[in-house]
């Protein structure tokens, strides 16, 4: 069993991985990129040269390319030590031609010119644009800059390697005190007072490891990062895994601590303090509440996160599905071909083949008429209005489990154990319940573990219609807006959910059906 | 039976006359004609509902068809005419006369919305009908040859485990991103994996089929594959194959209604268009004619479908013409 199941984990990653590189080589390489300037306010009012550079820099924001100007060379020749100051300020200043340069500025753009060709870039000088002899035209200032098409095989393997991220005390240059980790029974964020175990760290990306709070699940921890990429129009510099994740709405605001001893009301979360060099020594509003540069923190907000809402919705559609569906398709089978078998069917193919729009319209009008709220707020006093999204994503798949179960129940009653069980005199009810449900409900069984995972990746209708804050519409805000990265990551979230899924489907049935097993060789 | 033969009065040679023994007549196995689609029908049309169904499916299809082509519909006709915009039937009717054209009113750019919904039902059910067309095809074919060879199941199966990790919805969104979404286009997203599925139930029910003992006893008397394949499967497929049918043309209409609802539709004004650009009309008071339209029409094309597919696979069943 343990065998069957590494190879069927093995064989999950292999085909993400490859799910991944299809979806970046057809964003990447197919997909023309002129597309992403198609509403571009910013794009339309740059012209000549700098409309050029334009495109190459949003193209590297994009992640197509690998774009290098000259000014970045050099600040990276100065970076590493190679030369000084002044050289550079002399050397950066190109001229309207190439051939009217400097020396100097001959000699590095020379460098620069074998340095990126040499590792497979395309080297660009544009001359100046004049509007008159003497006027340079408007955005036609001269350029040099160097680009290149990141290969499919470097970019899956840069992202594949950047997926985890374990966090050390040797992140951090520059630290100031002992780099170590601390362990405190008595959370310094709480006051010192409050009883609460945390392990804090000096040196780290993240100034607490592992703590508690008042949120589910109470425990948490940052010493193990998940970046599934970085989004840039979706919400720009913050990675995917965040943007699911993070909590929404309102301001929610406790008394909380600050390293300094000042006691605040405030919606900062200190547990989520990470470093920015030099950070409070730019602001005096930081110097007063911290003690060193771990001063980054997010703020607590009183809603879930997308995932959360999704999630949530999820659930309690698939309860009340399973409580409905499973009881309504036996109710059927043991109805067979009478009137609520037909009225049920009635609802089954409506169901199945109306387009999943209309009867989430259909059903958001019959509640608006009922006065169910037919628009999430996050700060709804009452709860009413998680009731019509979570029934209209209940909706469909009631209709399936109905479905599913009447035609098991139907399969099985035909099957000769349940003639032989008749004529051993056995009430219809015991064969029902003692036999022929316990063989029907194994498919239905394989299903649950799928079902409760893709509540995760939320409902894109429903929560598009109700105007749920939720993960379903992610991926179609990224599609509209070009947002590869997020593309990419939504994609790989429900690459491992949908291999997740089957797996532990597969899982249940073995433990729910002694019949099923995985061990043996000719399965 | 204890007849007394000399009731009838006849000699011996008037009552029996030899019969020559035959090889192969003495083969021949009489039963009554059987003709497997006349019996379908048969089936099929015994139902009264089914016929019901099925005129009122031929209404739809032939009305999406022909009414474009009689009518002309100019979508920017009136657009200077602010009086002809987001009119309720009645207040068409008011303006114009009684005129099939305007019984459901106008949209936003005083276009009439009976014409705009029959021209995006004849986009709608065109796709639906190209998609399944392609789909089923590529399916069928792909998932016989991956049911029979063992060899292209053991890659079929990889390729398989590794597309269907991946929810359709990505491969659809990011092709329809890709491209210039055109009807063309549309018909590519749908059906770049959409055969894949279909494939997989193909191959599904042929290895259920193809172990038979009857086949195999066809096999060890030397009957060719294409045969068995042919004779042997094909027929048990058929109302497999309906019945799947059934269910695809509905879900296309319904997928593009979703693609377009969520913003990756075609630039063609299909119902799915038209609903997604309406959607803002269904809360505006007097202008609901223009989002309910649209959506009640998709329903009845995709229900009436269905339950004819479902029905005529019921009937395509050979079990049932007993």
């Amino acid at each position: 069993m343990t065998k069957y199941l590494v190879n069927r984990i093995l064989r999950g990653i292999c085909s993400i991985i490859i799910v991944i590189g299809i979806v970046m080589m057809m964003i990447y390489g197919i997909m023309d990129r002129n597309l992403i300037f198609a509403k571009d306010s910013q794009y339309t009012k740059t012209n000549n040269n700098q409309k050029i550079t334009y495109k190459y820099q949003t193209w590297e924001n994009y992640g197509y390319l690998d774009y290098v100007t000259f000014s970045e060379y050099l600040q990276m020749l100065l970076a590493e030590g190679e030369i000084d100051e002044e050289t550079m300020s002399k050397a950066v200043t190109l001229s309207r031609k190439a051939e009217n340069d400097s020396d100097l500025t001959k000699e590095y753009v020379q460098k620069f010119n074998e340095y990126y060709k040499s590792q497979g870039y395309t080297v660009k000088r544009l001359d100046a644009v004049m509007a008159s002899p003497r006027k340079v035209a408007s955005g036609g200032n001269q350029a040099l800059f160097a680009y290149r098409d990141v290969p499919l095989f470097t970019r899956l393997g840069a992202y594949l390697r950047n997926l985890v991220q374990v966090d050390s005390i040797h992140n951090v240059e520059n630290i100031v005190g002992e780099r170590g980790i601390t362990f405190t029974l008595h959370d310094p964020a709480y006051g010192g007072e409050k009883f609460s175990p945390a392990i804090m760290g000096n040196g780290t990306t993240n100034r607490y490891l592992l703590y508690f709070d008042d949120q589910f699940p109470y425990f948490h921890q940052n010493i193990i990062k998940i970046s599934l990429g970085t989004s840039y129009s979706v919400n720009l510099g913050v990675d995917v895994f965040d943007t699911m994740n993070q909590s929404q709405g309102s301001f929610k605001k406790s008394t909380i601590t600050y390293p300094t001893g000042l006691v605040a009301d405030s919606a900062d979360n200190l547990h989520t303090a990470t470093y920015v060099e030099g950070s409070r020594d730019s602001l005096l509003v930081l110097q007063d509440r911290y003690v060193d540069d771990y001063t980054n923190v997010s703020t607590s907000k009183s809603g879930f996160s997308k995932v959360g809402y999704s999630f949530v919705i999820g659930i309690m559609s698939i309860l009340l599905a399973y409580f409905l569906g499973v009881p309504l398709g036996i109710v059927m089978a043991r109805n067979k071909d009478k009137l609520v078998d037909k009225i049920l069917t009635c609802y089954i193919v409506f169901i199945i083949a109306v387009p999943s729009l209309a009867y989430i319209f259909l059903f958001k009008a019959i509640g608006g008429e009922l006065g169910l709220p037919t628009t999430f707020d996050m700060d709804a006093a009452t709860k009413l209005v998680f009731v019509l999204p979570v029934v209209s994503l209940a909706l469909r798949s009631i209709a399936d489990l109905m479905k599913w179960m009447r035609r098991y129940m139907i399969d099985q009653m035909n099957s000769d154990y349940v003639k032989f069980a008749r004529s051993g005199g056995l009430s219809e009810n015991e064969i029902f319940t003692k036999h022929v449900l316990k063989n029907a409900i194994i498919p239905i069984v394989h299903g649950i573990p799928g079902s409760l995972l893709v509540a995760l990746t939320g409902a894109i209708i429903t929560e598009r219609v109700y105007v749920v804050p939720g993960a379903g519409n992610l991926l179609t805000k990224a599609i509209n807006t070009y947002d590869n990265g997020v593309i990419i990551g939504v994609t790989l979230f429900y690459a491992v959910i949908s291999v997740l899924s089957v797996i532990l489907g597969d899982i249940l049935i073995s433990m729910v059906d002694p019949r099923i097993s995985f061990s043996s060789k000719d399965r | 039976m204890n007849t007394n033969l000399d009731e009838f009065n006849m000699s011996e040679e008037e009552l029996f006359a030899k019969v020559d023994h035959n090889d192969l007549e003495s083969e021949r196995i009489t039963a009554p004609r059987y003709s497997y689609w006349q019996s379908v029908f048969r089936v099929f049309f015994k139902k009264k509902i089914n016929i019901i169904i099925l005129s009122l499916l031929i209404f739809v299809i032939a009305f999406a068809y022909i009414y474009p082509m009689v009518t002309e519909f100019d979508q920017y006709g009136s657009l200077l005419d602010a009086t002809a915009k987001h009119l309720t039937p009645s207040k068409a009717i008011d303006k114009y006369g009684f005129h099939l054209k305007y019984i459901l009113g106008t949209g936003k750019s005083g276009e009439s919305t009976f014409d705009a919904i029959w021209n995006g039902s004849r986009i709608s059910i065109s796709l639906a009908f190209m998609c399944a067309l392609i789909n089923m095809t590529v399916g069928v074919v792909v998932g016989s040859v991956w049911g029979f060879s063992k060899k292209v199941d053991i890659v079929m199966t990889e390729v398989y485990n590794i597309i269907a990790n991946v929810p359709q919805l990505v491969f659809m969104s990011v092709m329809v991103m890709l491209f210039k979404a055109s009807f063309w286009t549309m018909v590519l997203a749908l059906t770049i994996t959409g055969w894949l599925a279909i494939a997989y139930f193909i191959r599904t029910q042929v290895i259920i089929i193809r172990d038979r003992e009857y086949n195999l006893a066809s096999k060890c008397l030397g009957t060719s594959t294409i045969k068995i394949a042919m004779k042997n499967i094909l027929p048990f497929m058929t109302s497999v194959i309906v019945t799947l049918l059934a269910t695809e043309i509905p879900s296309y209409i319904s997928y593009e209604v979703f693609l377009a609802y969520i913003g990756m539709g075609i630039s063609e004004r299909s119902l799915g268009r038209l609903i997604f650009e309406a959607e803002s009309a269904m809360v505006t008071p007097g202008w609901q004619f223009e989002f309910w339209s649209p959506v009640v029409i998709s329903a009845i094309i995709t229900v009436v479908l269905y339950v004819v597919g479902q029905n005529l696979g019921d009937a395509s069943d050979p079990r049932t013409h007993m």
